[in-house]
């Protein structure tokens, strides 16, 4: 048998239901991984043996028979930029070090209140804006396959910490593509729900308009049940839709492949990583052997979303990043004779040179003289990247599309210029602008050894459909293993 | 590209205070990313002024209650700079 804290969540609730072993168990070869791991990837950033193993055995000693529930004693890690009550919460940022959470996100307290168990707070680009984890205040987290290397971003410590096996699953956030190209970097499922599937209460914002919540898992399965839990309404949060979650798990045992229609863009294949087109090229293969029909689908107007989506997510960031005062909380300048010289010294001080960046891109395309020629076309222009996707979907049922166009690329290696690092969302990014829910599944390695990610897009709201296509895609390949 | 001004102007707008150091970086990371998204000029995209941002209902409105969140401690408790339970801030008005 696998080390306990090798285990997938399924494997997982089988064993606390037969009783082979208990949640403080569990519980003790996480937080032993994380001891012998993280100093090198530095996937977490806070971590606290006392609070883990005090909800361990509150759930061990529970009166009532608790093993039933959906997530009993699974540990997670939770991205920096959720709040999680007591926790720290700095999104990866100087500005808010030392911050401590006064509540607890809405997706968070659904996990906790079906059993689930915080093991952690991940490391994470700042305020989510990279795709590297190189942006955290806080240094880089490794990738578990090649310390040398990246673990994608902006959720990179979520990847990581359940690549090393620190724990069997993670929560990030996915504004452009921040947790499926880091699952594809380190060889997980990882999924950006639709917009308004999971409530976004409790996260720290970045661009309001595209930020969702989702898993990060080893399985298929595993991925499908975090997303159960944590979907649905929430007063809390005015953009979450009222549609009924599914049972997301049950909805697996059909996963047949024979109805499906998957459609392929070749414009987006064009100058991909050789191995990358390999593994794309040999998926599409195999999930056409299992039943599905492929088609070609046309998406001319997604070869802007580079542009929308770095003025777009800017400017919802500079006004989301306004309250970041050196007042109300996180870090103050020590010198200041004004309220203005107070303001701009504490951001000064506090934030790094990405988010500086992005905060003056979205001051920019929102100033008097600027703004119909930026942000009011990026916004024109996203919605015809949204009608790109309609007309996709009359034909089809998903979109197929590598997740990142190259597999994990060495820490600095794209740190001189900002576009050669946006480049790497390409795939991912026009997801997002359209609302759409996309996954990414492992489809295979590279000639070193990393692993590829495949992505599937779908409807609004079609979540199931695209767990079905993953699942019979997982039966095909197989698990990923370990690095 | 973009002057050392128009940085500063930005800057100043987005409430950053930079380094000349930083001025000069911002200046040639600004204007490579905005050169790049000229392309979005050509575009013929007028939709008229209704702009759909997210695939989701939105326009039924939520009641206007008032909540008091329960733990007022936890959130002064992050504040820099507490005075008799408030924040507290330079003066704004010249005194006398």
């Amino acid at each position: 048998m696998s080390a306990l804290n090798e285990l997938d969540i399924q494997s997982l609730l089988s064993g606390y239901e037969q009783k082979q072993f208990s949640v403080q168990e569990v519980a003790e070869s996480c937080l032993k991984a994380i001891s012998e791991k993280n100093p090198k990837l530095n996937a977490l950033l806070e971590v606290s043996p006392e609070k883990v193993m005090a909800r361990a055995r509150e759930l061990d000693g529970a009166s009532q028979d608790l093993s039933r529930l959906k997530l009993f004693g699974v540990p997670v890690a939770i991205k920096d930029n959720f709040l999680v009550k007591g926790w720290q919460c700095t999104a990866g940022s100087k500005i808010l070090e030392g911050y401590r959470s006064p509540y607890t996100a809405t997706s968070v307290k659904r996990l906790e209140d079906a059993g689930a168990l915080i093991i952690g707070k991940a490391n994470c680009d700042e305020f989510a804006m990279g795709s590297s984890n190189e942006t955290s205040a806080y240094g880089p987290c490794r990738n578990p396959w090649d310390l040398e290397r990246v673990p994608g971003g902006s959720s990179g410590g979520s990847a990581a910490a359940v690549a090393a096996s620190m724990c069997p699953a993670s929560l990030g956030t996915d504004t452009g593509g921040s947790i499926r190209q880091p699952a594809s970097l380190c060889g997980l499922v990882g999924i950006k729900p639709s917009y308004g599937r999971v409530s976004r209460y409790g996260i720290v914002s970045y661009a309001s308009s595209l930020d969702q919540v989702g898993p990060f898992s080893q399985t298929v399965w595993d991925s499908a049940r975090l997303l159960e839990v944590m979907s649905g309404f929430d007063p809390l949060d005015a953009t979450t839709s009222k549609a009924a979650v599914p049972n997301y798990t049950q909805s697996l045992v059909e996963s047949g492949l024979s109805q499906v229609t998957l459609g392929i863009a070749p414009k987006w294949l064009e100058g991909l990583d050789s191995d990358v087109k390999k593994a794309f090229d040999n998926s599409v293969a195999a999930l056409k052997k299992a039943g599905a029909t492929i088609i070609e689908v046309d998406l001319p107007r997604t070869k802007y979303s580079l542009s929308v989506y770095y003025l777009i997510a800017p400017s919802e960031a500079s006004s989301n990043l306004a309250r970041y005062d050196g007042v109300h909380y996180g870090l103050r300048a020590k010198d200041f004779k004004d309220s203005e010289t107070l303001y701009n010294r504490s951001r000064g001080q506090g934030f790094g040179k990405e988010v500086k960046l992005r905060i003056m891109l979205g001051t920019y395309a929102l100033s008097a003289g600027y703004y119909d020629a930026f942000y009011l076309k990026a916004t024109q222009v996203r919605k015809l990247i949204q009608e790109d996707f309609e007309s996709a979907f009359k034909k089809c049922d998903a979109v197929l599309v590598p997740t990142s166009p190259s597999t994990a690329f060495k820490l600095g290696e794209k740190s001189d210029d900002p576009l050669k690092m946006y480049l790497s969302d390409i795939f991912t990014l026009p997801v997002n602008l359209a609302g759409l829910p996309g996954i990414s599944v492992p489809c295979g390695l590279d000639q070193k050894g990393l692993p590829i990610g495949l992505q599937m897009i779908g409807r609004p709201f079609e979540e199931t459909k695209l767990l079905q296509i993953a699942k019979a895609h997982e039966q095909i390949h197989g698990v990923m293993k370990r690095p | 590209m973009l002057s050392k001004e128009e940085v500063l102007k930005i800057a100043r707008l987005a409430r950053l205070e930079l380094s000349d150091e930083e001025i000069s970086f911002f200046q040639n990371r600004l204007t490579r990313v905005l050169d790049y998204m000229t392309e979005l000029k050509g575009i013929d995209a007028a939709v008229g002024s209704s702009v759909r941002h997210v695939p989701v209902d939105c326009e039924e409105f939520r009641k206007d209650e008032v909540v008091t969140f329960p733990d007022r401690e936890a959130l002064l408790k992050n504040a820099p700079s507490l005075e008799e339970g408030g924040f507290l801030l330079p003066a704004i008005m010249e005194t006398e």
